[in-house]
């Protein structure tokens, strides 16, 4: 049984149709690429599945149980967290506020912040993703792009989040940056979770993902596992999908 | 070394302010003239505080001062008219907290920037206070229980000094030690990623705006007790005052952002600085001179910190280059 099972999925804004009749069924434990030119619907379909937004037709089933996210909170309560590219992080908070942006813990009688159990959570999260970074108390804005990202999977993390999105993770860094995050996707791979990619980046998808699903005009028009794919063979796909 | 004179310079400045006039004036440093001292800061900080909630979701409030004026005519109309000390207190505090509420829901429901919002509240609370009074003061022999609020001692301490710790020891747990502080953090720092994370960042804004108000409203009860009369305007010689201390208080402690042990310290060194003046002999208008002067300092020098700081490129604080 997929975790994740999108059915006859359609978005539209007014006169355009986003998506149609999207089907997609999402395994527990992959790494699926979602792929596409602008204007394909990936980041509407990105918002229906971070619920940030309602889709206007089909159904979407969490281990085989419909269900709606009726917004970012209850989707995050249901265990799916979304990373979005610039969004992702307060710059000028620290990495234990970052990461528990929303949800701080807190100890008895006073109710006060367990400022202390929050550090050492989230230096527990990093130590998971293999990323070193001594003081919990440093703003995000000091941590490099892929320290960055870390700290935003950290909070998924804290959530327990089953299905993490993330949106176009590696389009604002450098190439040891891309490569630390390529990482972090592997751990979380590794650890069980489901990861939904979208990406331009060709290279990354055929790098890190199982199974690749590319979007055109707001259709599904290729579905298929990475295999022995190459970086050339997914842009043709993507290119070509759907036209002939 | 430079991060400790970022954070901790513009205090040493005020510190090296007070042996300054310590050393230079007779007066400064005898017990009478540092209760008035302290007693001024007291009305300038609490109102500051509220300002400093506000900014700390960023968001401005322009309007504290002419809030409390019309919550001070409020509460000295009903204790001059002979009614309990204590409605007059409630009334004076709502008053505030209601002036507030609608900024809060200005700036979160009617969608109109702060600075605007606010700047239109402030002209409404002064033309009511002026409405209240026909512009005459309410001077009396008012009963001790409410003169008491704000005169006399404690402990050996000053009554306003009291309030002032008590509401700068609350304002200060609940910014950096309740969920609440930090949702309200969150929303000035970031406003998306707050949203994004589940936390009702609009809620937030009517909150510390609503908090920016009860402050003007305590202020305003402050202000009456202590003076024993109530008249319009009587707190705007505070507007410019408090944003000094806010933002001075921003070159403080935890550069670039409000805070409020910064505030409270930079209220506290306008004040020294305004009685050192005075007591040197320097004409009044000075203060209002080296006050502008400050302001303008305070948001040249930290640019590096505040530069970042998401309402300074909200409200356009600072031009690019």
């Amino acid at each position: 049984m997929a975790l994740l099972a999108l059915r006859g999925i359609g978005m539209r804004y007014g006169a355009v149709q986003a998506l149609a009749g999207l089907d997609l069924d999402i395994a527990g434990g992959e790494v699926l690429a979602l792929c596409g030119d602008n204007g394909a619907g990936k980041s509407s379909l990105v918002k229906i599945l971070a619920g940030a937004q309602a889709p206007s037709e089909g159904s979407l089933a969490l281990d085989g149980r419909e269900t709606r996210f009726r917004g970012p909170q209850d989707a995050l309560r249901q265990g799916v967290a979304t990373i979005y590219q610039d969004l992702a992080v307060a710059p000028r908070l620290s990495i234990w506020q970052n990461v528990f942006l929303g949800s701080e813990l807190t100890r008895p009688p006073f109710g006060l912040l367990d400022k202390r159990r929050m550090a050492e959570a989230s230096r527990g999260f990093l130590a998971r993703l293999a990323v070193g970074i001594a003081d919990m108390d440093t703003p995000v804005e000091r941590l490099s792009g892929g320290q960055r990202q870390a700290v935003a999977i950290c909070r998924a993390l804290r959530w327990e989040a089953r299905i993490i999105i993330m949106d176009e993770p590696t389009a604002a860094l450098g190439v040891k940056e891309t490569a630390q995050v390529l990482d972090l996707i592997r751990r979380l791979h590794a650890e069980g979770r489901t990861v939904i990619l979208v990406s331009h980046a060709m290279g990354d998808v055929v790098a890190v993902a199982q199974r690749v699903v590319v979007l055109k005009g707001g259709r599904k028009v290729a579905d298929r596992p990475t295999g022995a794919m190459r970086a050339e063979d997914l842009a043709g796909l993507v290119l070509r999908a759907g036209t002939e | 070394m430079g991060g400790f004179l970022t954070r901790y310079g513009a205090a040493l400045a005020g510190l090296a302010l007070f042996c300054g006039f310590a050393l230079a004036s007779p007066v400064f440093f005898t017990a009478g003239n540092l209760a008035v001292v302290f007693k001024e800061t007291a009305f300038l900080g609490i109102l500051a505080i509220g300002f400093t909630l506000a900014l700390t979701t960023a968001e401005i409030d322009l309007s504290v001062a002419e809030v409390a004026s019309l919550a001070a005519v409020v509460t000295g109309a009903l204790v001059h008219g002979g009614q309990a000390p204590w409605i007059a207190i409630c009334a004076g505090l709502a008053v505030g907290t209601a002036c507030g509420a609608a900024n809060g829901l200005a700036v979160t429901v009617l969608r109109v920037p702060s600075l605007i919002a606010t700047l239109g509240t402030a002209a409404i609370a002064k033309g009511l206070g002026f409405m209240l009074t026909q512009g005459v003061a309410f001077v009396g022999r008012w009963p001790t229980s409410f003169t008491g609020l704000a005169r006399g001692n404690t402990a050996g301490l000053p009554n306003l000094v009291w309030w002032l710790a008590g509401v700068g020891l609350a304002a200060w747990v609940l910014v950096k030690w309740t969920r609440l502080g930090a949702h309200l953090v969150a929303t000035g720092e970031a406003d998306e990623a707050a949203r994004l994370a589940g936390i009702r960042t609009l809620a937030m804004k009517r909150l510390a705006l609503t908090l920016a108000g009860a402050c003007a409203g305590l202020t305003a009860v402050l202000l009456a007790s202590s003076l024993s009369s109530a008249a319009p305007g009587m707190a705007n010689d505070h507007f410019l005052y408090a944003i000094a201390a806010v933002l001075l208080g921003m070159c403080m402690f935890e550069p670039g952002r409000p805070n409020i042990p910064g505030t409270l310290f930079a209220a506290l060194t306008l004040k020294v600085l305004g009685n050192g003046l005075v007591l040197l002999g320097a004409e009044y208008y000075w203060q209002d001179i080296v006050l502008g002067a400050i302001i303008l300092a305070s948001v040249a020098l930290s640019a590096a910190g505040m530069g970042r700081a998401p309402f300074v490129k909200k409200l356009n604080f600072r031009t690019g280059r």
